[in-house]
Formats: C-alpha cells, sequence, structure tokens
C-alpha cells in the first residue's frame, strides 16, 4: 500500500482590471516667490506699541527731578580729585628680602646688574666686580631668586650658573621667562635658557671677528621685524653696539646688523665745545631704547657723549673693517650737550615719548627731551657717583637713581622742591649701590644691588607708587619747555 | 508723531554729558532706551535689582518713608535713577571732559 496523498487547490475569483488613459485639456503657467524680507531686529521697544497705561504721567513727574539733579551734578565741584582707592595703603618703605650668594660673599664679588622676569616673580643679578684696573678674569654667577616660591632661603639662590668671567650686563627677556641675556667682561654675549639645569647656555657669540673685543656694558632684547621675536642688542666700550639674532639650528647668535661709533663721526651741536681727543672710538657705557619708537636707541659714552641713535642709519662707519659680517654703520643722528664725565645709565619715561634721564660720575640726574640739546632738568642726586637711573613703571614724574654712596633716592618731580621723595639706605656707606630694577608686574617691588654682594628687594610705600590723576598732564607740560616750541 | 514721551525724553538727554538713557516698567522690561540692546538690557537689568534693594531698605528704616531718587557715581561716570509708581528712568551722565 502507497502513501497516503491528499490533493487541495484553491483559487481566487476573477480579477477584473481596466486600463484609463487622463490627459491635461487647458495647462496654464504660474510660479511663486518669496520677497526679499527686511532685516528685522529684535526690538524690545516697539514704537508702534501702544504707551503703557501711566508711562506718560511717570515721565512728567519725574522730568523735572532728573533734570535738576542732572544740571546741578554738571555745575558740582564735589567730586573733583577725589579718589578712592580699595587697596590697603602702606605708608613705609620696607624691605622685603636680603638676598646673597654665599659663595659670592666669599671672594667679595659686587653685584654688576639685576634684572626683574617678564612675569614679575623671578629676580636675577649677575656678579663681577667693576672696580676699575681688575682684569675681570674672576669667575662669577648669574643667580636667581623666585620670589614668589614658598621656602624662600635669601641665602640661597634657585640656580646658580657659573660664568668664567665677570658678567657685566644682563636682560630678562621681555616675553619668555627663563631666557636671559648678558654680556661679559670679555666681550662676549651669552643668552642662558634658565629651564635647562644642566647646560644652561643657549646661545654665545664665542671669540669671532664679530664680537666684542671690550666688556659688553648693556644688551637689551629688541623686537625684531618679525612679530613675537627678538634679538639682542649689545654696547661695549670699544665703540660697538652689536644686533644678534638667536639661530636655533645652530645654538649661536648670528649678526646681523652692526653699529660702530667714531668720534669723527659724532654730530657736533652747535653749542658744544667737544675737542676730539684721544682714541678716535666712543666707548659706549650706557644704551637705552626707545619703547615709543623702534628705530631710535639712545648711548652714553665714558667720555661724556649723550646721542641719539637710528637703526636705520645707512651711513658707513669709519671704522677700520676687522672682518665682520656684516658691514658697520654709524648710527648716530643728533648729539645732546655732552658731560664731563663718564654717563652710567640712560632711561627712556614710559609715559612720553619725548623724555629720558641719564645719570653719570658727576651726580647729576638730567632730564632730557629728545627735541633739544640742552637738558630740560638737572637733579643734583648725589655727592658721589650715580649708577644706575630709572622711571617708575606706575607713577610717569617719579624715577629711583643708584648712588655710589649705597643710598637710593626717589625722586617725584610733581613736587615744587627738588629734594627727594624717599631715600632708601640700608647701612654699610662704603658700599655703592649699582643697579636697581622696577619689577613692571608688581609695582610696589625694587631691586638694588651693592658692591657687598646683596640684592635688596625693598617694598615701596603707595605714595610712591600710585598715580595721581594730573600727573601725565604735568608731565606733558614739562617736555613742552623745549626752547623754541611754541605750544 | 512725536509725543509728548519722546519730547520729555529728548530733554533729558539733552542735558550736558548725558550719555544714554532708559525707561523701564515695573518689571524691570526697558520700554524706551537711547542705547543699544545689550546694554539697555544690561542697564534694565542690573539697576532694577539694586533699587528694589535700596527701596527696601529705606522702607525698612521708616515706613513711611519712600525711595524717590539713587545715584551711583563710578570713576567713569554717574548713574542716576529716578522712580516713580511702578517705571524708572535710568540716566548716564559722564561729566569727564
Amino acid at each position: 500500500m502507497g502513501p497516503l496523498v491528499f490533493q487541495r487547490g484553491c483559487q481566487t475569483r476573477a480579477l477584473h482590471s481596466t486600463d484609463a488613459e487622463v490627459q491635461t485639456v487647458s495647462t496654464a503657467v504660474s510660479s511663486t516667490q518669496t520677497e526679499p524680507q527686511d532685516h528685522v531686529t529684535e526690538q524690545l521697544l516697539q514704537h508702534e506699541e501702544p504707551e503703557p497705561p501711566g508711562l506718560r504721567d511717570f515721565l512728567r513727574q519725574v522730568e523735572d527731578r532728573v533734570i535738576k539733579e542732572l544740571v546741578k551734578n554738571a555745575r558740582s565741584h564735589a567730586f573733583d580729585g577725589y579718589q578712592v582707592n580699595w587697596e590697603d595703603q602702606s605708608q613705609l618703605v620696607s624691605c622685603r628680602h636680603r638676598l646673597q650668594h654665599p659663595s659670592a660673599q666669599e671672594r667679595s664679588l659686587h653685584v654688576t646688574s639685576v634684572s626683574w622676569s617678564c612675569t614679575g616673580s623671578v629676580i636675577a643679578c649677575a656678579y663681577g666686580r667693576i672696580d676699575e684696573g681688575d682684569w675681570g678674569t674672576e669667575k662669577s654667577h648669574v643667580c636667581t631668586w623666585n620670589l614668589d616660591r614658598r621656602g624662600l632661603n635669601p641665602k640661597q639662590p634657585d640656580l646658580v650658573i657659573d660664568v668664567p668671567t665677570t658678567v657685566t650686563a644682563l636682560s630678562f627677556h621681555p616675553n619668555q621667562p627663563s631666557l636671559i641675556a648678558g654680556g661679559l667682561y670679555t666681550g662676549e654675549v651669552v643668552v642662558w635658557d634658565t629651564s635647562h639645569t644642566q647646560d644652561p647656555v643657549m646661545a654665545q657669540t664665542g671669540m669671532s671677528a664679530d664680537s666684542h673685543r671690550e666688556p659688553v656694558y648693556q644688551v637689551d632684547w629688541v623686537p625684531l621685524q618679525k612679530r613675537g621675536e627678538f634679538g639682542v642688542l649689545s654696547a661695549s666700550s670699544g665703540g660697538r653696539v652689536l644686533l644678534w639674532t638667536l639661530d636655533p639650528d645652530q645654538g649661536g647668535f648670528v649678526l646681523s646688523a652692526g653699529y660702530a661709533l667714531v668720534r669723527q663721526q659724532v654730530p657736533h651741536s652747535s653749542r658744544s665745545n667737544y675737542k676730539a681727543r684721544g682714541s678716535s672710538h666712543v666707548g659706549v657705557t650706557a644704551l637705552a631704547l626707545s619703547p615709543w619708537d623702534s628705530d631710535i636707541f639712545l648711548v652714553g659714552s665714558e667720555g661724556g657723549l649723550l646721542l641719539k641713535c637710528s637703526f636705520s642709519s645707512q651711513t658707513l662707519a669709519a671704522a677700520p673693517s676687522e672682518g665682520q659680517s656684516v658691514t658697520l654703520r654709524a648710527p648716530a643722528v643728533f648729539s645732546f650737550r655732552p658731560r664731563n664725565s663718564p654717563i652710567h645709565s640712560i632711561h627712556c619715561s614710559p609715559f612720553h615719548r619725548n623724555l629720558f634721564l641719564s645719570v653719570g660720575t658727576d651726580g647729576l640726574a638730567h632730564l632730557h627731551s629728545l627735541l633739544q640739546t640742552n637738558p630740560l632738568l638737572s637733579v643734583r642726586v648725589s655727592d658721589s657717583y650715580v649708577f644706575d637711573v630709572r622711571w617708575s613703571p606706575t607713577r610717569p614724574l617719579v624715577f629711583a637713581a643708584a648712588t655710589g654712596q649705597g643710598v637710593v633716592q626717589i625722586f617725584d618731580l610733581g613736587r615744587r622742591s627738588l629734594r627727594p621723595a624717599a631715600t632708601i639706605d640700608q647701612g654699610g656707606a662704603n658700599q655703592a649701590a649699582t643697579c636697581l630694577a622696577f619689577n613692571s608686574q608688581n609695582p610696589h617691588l625694587l631691586a638694588v644691588g651693592k658692591t657687598d654682594g646683596t640684592v635688596n628687594i625693598w617694598h615701596l610705600s603707595a605714595d610712591l607708587t600710585e598715580q595721581s590723576p594730573r600727573e601725565t598732564v604735568q608731565l606733558e607740560l614739562m617736555a613742552r619747555e623745549v626752547v623754541g616750541l611754541h605750544v | 508723531m512725536a509725543s509728548e514721551v519722546e519730547e520729555t525724553l529728548k530733554r533729558i538727554e539733552g542735558q550736558r554729558g548725558v550719555v544714554g538713557t532708559v525707561v523701564c516698567n515695573a518689571d524691570g522690561i526697558p520700554i524706551r532706551s537711547s542705547l543699544d540692546g545689550v546694554a539697555t538690557a544690561q542697564y534694565a537689568r542690573l539697576l532694577r535689582k539694586l533699587t528694589v534693594m535700596a527701596k527696601s531698605a529705606v522702607r525698612d528704616i521708616d515706613p513711611q518713608n519712600d525711595l524717590t531718587f539713587l545715584r551711583l557715581r563710578s570713576q567713569k561716570c554717574e548713574i542716576m535713577v529716578g522712580l516713580e509708581n511702578e517705571f524708572l528712568v535710568i540716566v548716564i551722565q559722564n561729566l569727564h571732559q
């Protein structure tokens, strides 16, 4: 018998389908487009809206009172010269820290230069001996202290960099807190990078045909054409001012421009009887850059010459070529009234483009305008040498000068009498104060370096650091006293 | 049609040193202003808060007293607030030459 098999089937009912066609009989064309909408700014006020009730009455009532107050205010002298100060006022000048490096003290090294970092928290100082006749072959140091660090030990620097000879100039980079440029007694220019503790020397000019042969008395960072880049300008007593750029690949310096100051090429102002005598080069002992005009720099010499120089000068220098890689140019364009003694320091005012101060061995501080040869004002700072002068970064009329008697005198040009506004005396009359630097981030702090090897950090009182309302106006009036300038 | 409201505000703004005026209602919503939108909103919001606090201070001390005028003097300008009923008018005056 076989398997059972069933069979089933299904089927749908018949599907009805038909075809139909459609065709348009008539056509018409039409289109739509939005119109450009007027830009409707969201306004909180709609002038088409009806005024809220009571607004008119309100204004009617309040108008008189408000206008009366406005007029009274416009005429009132009640607040003239009224100044509020929300910060604590300190009336004293006090010494915050006395920083020393024991090894430098043992060898009686002097502090030759101090510089604050761009952040305002690190102070660097350079040691060496500045006595005349000393060959400066002593090894010296550059030390840094971080004042914001807890556990600051004034007798122990955070970083000590050993240098084979006396360091005569020091300057922190204006933007990068770890770079310091220094000038040495041998004429070399060095840049140290304090973040590399193993080998801090980042670049060095070495003893090449390009470098200085005489001590470098000033180094400064100069902004270059390319934004954000800086070069180092160095000035030495050999009469050369050289502009170096850092070569990151080779780790060295490249001489980018050179200027030589030769006596015959110094412009003679009509009134000076300055006779060229002695060696033909002009030994540079002071250098200042103008924060207002990047083309100008000021130079002071050991012979007392004070010159305005230009970076873009094209005149060739009359100095014999010593195989330098760039041709030397003569930069001097204008000569101020010369002094009888070496000029130790020049500083341009951060508040007025034409004013600068210069000090020298004659104990006077001269306030000059870039526009005339004679100084505007002469202030007797001390009976002995004056080694450094700096304008205050916050008060347009205040400047500080470091004297050979060890005293720092602070002058306020706004006062009637020209006696110092404050005198900072640490004691130790035989110890000269050789250098000083204001902290631009924290303007109350002033660092002073002395020949006894100490760096004192002073905290200035409020009246020396807080600007009063009329100061910039007074400074402007002083600057306008230039003879022949018709205001 | 320049309404009385506009005329009054123009007179106030024409005073010496006036930098701008803002009129707000009781809820701190600006109704008329001569400053731009952002500044208007800022002045209205902040000065409304201050006015409420000042008003409650005056009334706490003496319930029968009421705040009529508020002046704030700052380094750069003077801000004056006149009050009445539920509106306030804020005027900013700068007198430094």
